[in-house]
């Protein structure tokens, strides 16, 4: 893991709908290289705090520094920097695989487009597929289609909400590996939302669980197993979970 | 390329893909409005009227001192021939039950005395016209007949004027007696020029553009519900928004996509409607195409463009803020409804000709400014014509560029709580 500076700084996120504080005080910072996990059941704030850091959603209080820049006073200069794939994003139907990385890439790096979606096309793996409209495809290739769009103008934060949500276990293992070799070829910042706790156990650098809103434990797989005295990642989280509402 | 072109470029590349969009709303009118002129055209033809003619008087009456001599037999006669040649279908009968068979759609009853009246100078000769209520056929032979007994009736008067006179050995036109007051007519336009028939069908032309404008407003709103709460169910904005781009350049991309799908509509709509009145005017002779003013077809686009880009903006801030494309599309329904009563109303009512305190609060509906924007170059005034579209776009920029402020992502993303 190669640990340099803090790309991402999330500090005191707060966020209010309805009078219900969804998101509670959240904060933790994500060095280049690293790949960050958010992890808590339902409801726990992790697609808030996701949407706040990708400038999509105002906090109520709290800072994002995305790459040095302040993402709440300039958004749009903080996008330059990221990329971002929701958990339940969809594909347009009447559009291929192959126009929908022209579409991303033409958006986000107009200058050298080619050289990105050539690499989305490699990335996808979806080959000859690729300029089929993606209505046909099935959930695992639009996922893999949506995944390369999201790395394919190496962005230096990536922010990926469940990114294997609806994968079979071999598209789920391809999707991690290109994840993992992503961020250490590009020594990008990522962030990942997810419920596998395999995943997270052998994806993450790093891992914070989430419940309530607030961050109730942060650290390295090895370490949260170690303090929670579990075998695994899912135990740990149990437990943390567990401790958390006592 | 642009980030705008290339957004306006995914929007109507995917729409041009959307073959059922494309149906309803480009080929379905271009169709079928002509469709529903020369079916119309067909079936009006195809539902002849029966005619049935009684004569109950079955006498002929002479006048020695006119020198006149009316026979109900004739006049009978001439009813059979001239309704005839307009296409009815005429039974003579002797029995007043014809009245009962919902067959025959108008008895005429040439009564008893009524040649003893025709022929006399102090008696009235009626004829018996028995319509059916609420039957379109019934209606038109009613027209045919009482423009063929107007004519027996004018020309009896003539024969008796002519024959009146020459008795009393007085000179008299017939005609200076049954017209001794007519109407003269010149058609002017406002400024007082002279003007023709093919001005007052150019009127009648823009009447109906300005309905048209009606028509263009429903798929707008459609398409911008579509392109924002439409993208929102299927989840496929999120990710489209958090590109590097400022969220109003994706706002402007959709309702500049909405405003072409609108004048397509429009254009759709327009030249269906045209095709419909050439070939309805095509049968009675008239070349419509002499009447057809280019400016004014470029003034409906122009305004067309505009109303579209109002409508939008209009409905933009309240749809942004709904749950789904259902209550979005109860809220456009709201923009439709003003927007189809100001258009309905300007087809009917000339809203420069309305007093100050009506047309001072019409002014603050968009809307109003559309209508009077054809309305006015109709009649000549160019000048407020181009004031009122002026004010039309002044309208329309100001009313986007404040949708567009009061909208960020999380309103677009998070829908509000029920």
């Amino acid at each position: 893991m190669v640990c340099t500076v803090d790309t991402i700084v999330v500090e005191g996120l707060v966020k209010v709908y309805c009078n219900r504080r969804v998101v509670d005080g959240v904060s933790f910072r994500v060095k280049s290289g690293e790949i960050f996990g958010l992890i808590g059941p339902n409801g726990a704030g992790k697609t808030t705090t996701l949407r706040m850091i990708t400038t999509l959603v105002r906090p109520n209080e709290g800072r994002v520094i995305i790459n040095g820049i302040d993402a709440l006073a300039k958004p749009v200069e903080a996008r330059k920097f990221l990329s971002y794939l929701p958990e339940e994003a969809e594909v347009y139907p009447r559009l291929t695989g192959y126009e929908h990385m022209l579409l991303h890439a033409k958006l986000k790096c107009p200058n050298n487009y080619r050289e990105a979606v050539d690499y989305g096309v490699k990335l996808s793996g979806l080959r000859d597929r690729l300029h089929d409209r993606a209505g046909e495809y099935s959930k695992g290739m639009k996922r893999r289609l949506l995944i390369a769009i999201a790395l394919m103008t190496k962005p230096q934060v990536a922010i990926l909400d469940e990114p294997t949500s609806g994968l079979d276990v071999y598209a789920s293992y391809s999707v991690r590996k290109v994840i993992r070799e992503y961020s250490r070829e590009a020594g990008a910042a990522v962030v990942i939302s997810s419920h596998n706790m395999l995943e997270v156990e052998h994806l993450c650098d790093r891992v914070a669980f989430i419940n309530n809103g607030r961050i109730i434990d942060l650290g390295a797989p090895g370490e949260l197993m170690d303090k929670y005295s579990s075998a695994n990642m899912e135990e740990a989280f149990i437990k943390a979970i567990e401790a958390s509402t006592l | 390329m642009s980030d705008l072109s290339t957004l306006l470029w995914k929007e109507l590349l995917d729409l041009s893909r959307d073959y059922k969009a494309i149906l309803t709303t480009v080929l379905l009118p271009l169709i079928l409005l002509p469709i529903l002129g020369l079916v119309g055209i067909v079936l009006v033809s195809q539902q002849p009227a029966t005619v049935a003619l009684i004569d109950e008087d079955h006498c002929e009456s002479t006048n020695s001192m006119l020198n006149i001599t009316i026979s109900s037999r004739r006049v009978a006669e001439i009813l059979y021939e001239e309704l005839s040649k307009k296409g009815f279908k005429v039974i003579e009968s002797n029995d007043t039950s014809v009245v009962d068979d919902p067959l025959v759609d108008l008895v005429v009853i040439i009564p008893r005395g009524f040649a003893t009246n025709a022929t006399s100078l102090s008696s009235t000769a009626s004829v018996l016209v028995i319509k059916r209520a609420n039957v379109q056929a019934s209606a038109m032979a009613e027209q045919a007949a009482r423009e063929v007994i107007s004519w027996l009736s004018y020309s009896l008067a003539r024969v008796k004027i002519d024959a009146l006179s020459k008795y009393a050995g007085v000179e008299a036109s017939s005609e200076a007696i049954l017209s001794p007051i007519v109407t003269q007519q010149e058609v002017v336009t406002i400024v007082g020029e002279k003007a023709g028939v093919e001005e007052e069908l150019k009127g009648l032309l823009a009447r109906f553009l300005v309905l048209a404008l009606g028509i263009v407003v429903t798929p707008a709103t459609s398409f911008i519900i579509d392109g924002i709460i439409g993208e929102r169910e299927r989840k496929t904005i999120e990710m489209l928004i958090s590109l590097p781009i400022p969220l109003s350049k994706i706002l402007y991309s959709k309702v500049l996509a909405a405003t072409i799908v609108g004048i397509i509509a429009t254009i759709s709509d327009v030249v269906g409607f045209l095709t419909y009145i050439y070939l309805t005017l095509l049968v009675y002779g008239v070349q419509l195409m002499l009447f057809i003013d280019p400016l004014l077809l470029v003034i409906h686009a122009f305004t067309s463009f505009l109303t579209i880009l109002t409508s939008v903006a209009m409905a933009l801030p309240f749809i942004t803020r709904t749950r789904g494309i259902r209550s979005a599309s109860n809220i456009a329904g709201i923009v439709t409804i003003i927007a189809t009563i100001i258009f309905f109303t300007g087809f009917i009512v000339d809203y420069y000709k309305l007093p100050m305190n009506v047309k001072t609060p019409l002014y603050l509906i968009p809307f109003t400014h559309s209508v009077l924007a054809i309305q006015l170059y109709v009649i000549g005034y160019r000048f407020e014509s181009l004031l009122h579209t002026l004010i039309l776009l002044a309208l329309s920029a100001i009313l986007l560029l404040i949708s567009i402020r009061t909208l960020d992502s999380e309103k677009i993303l998070v829908a509000p709580p029920s």
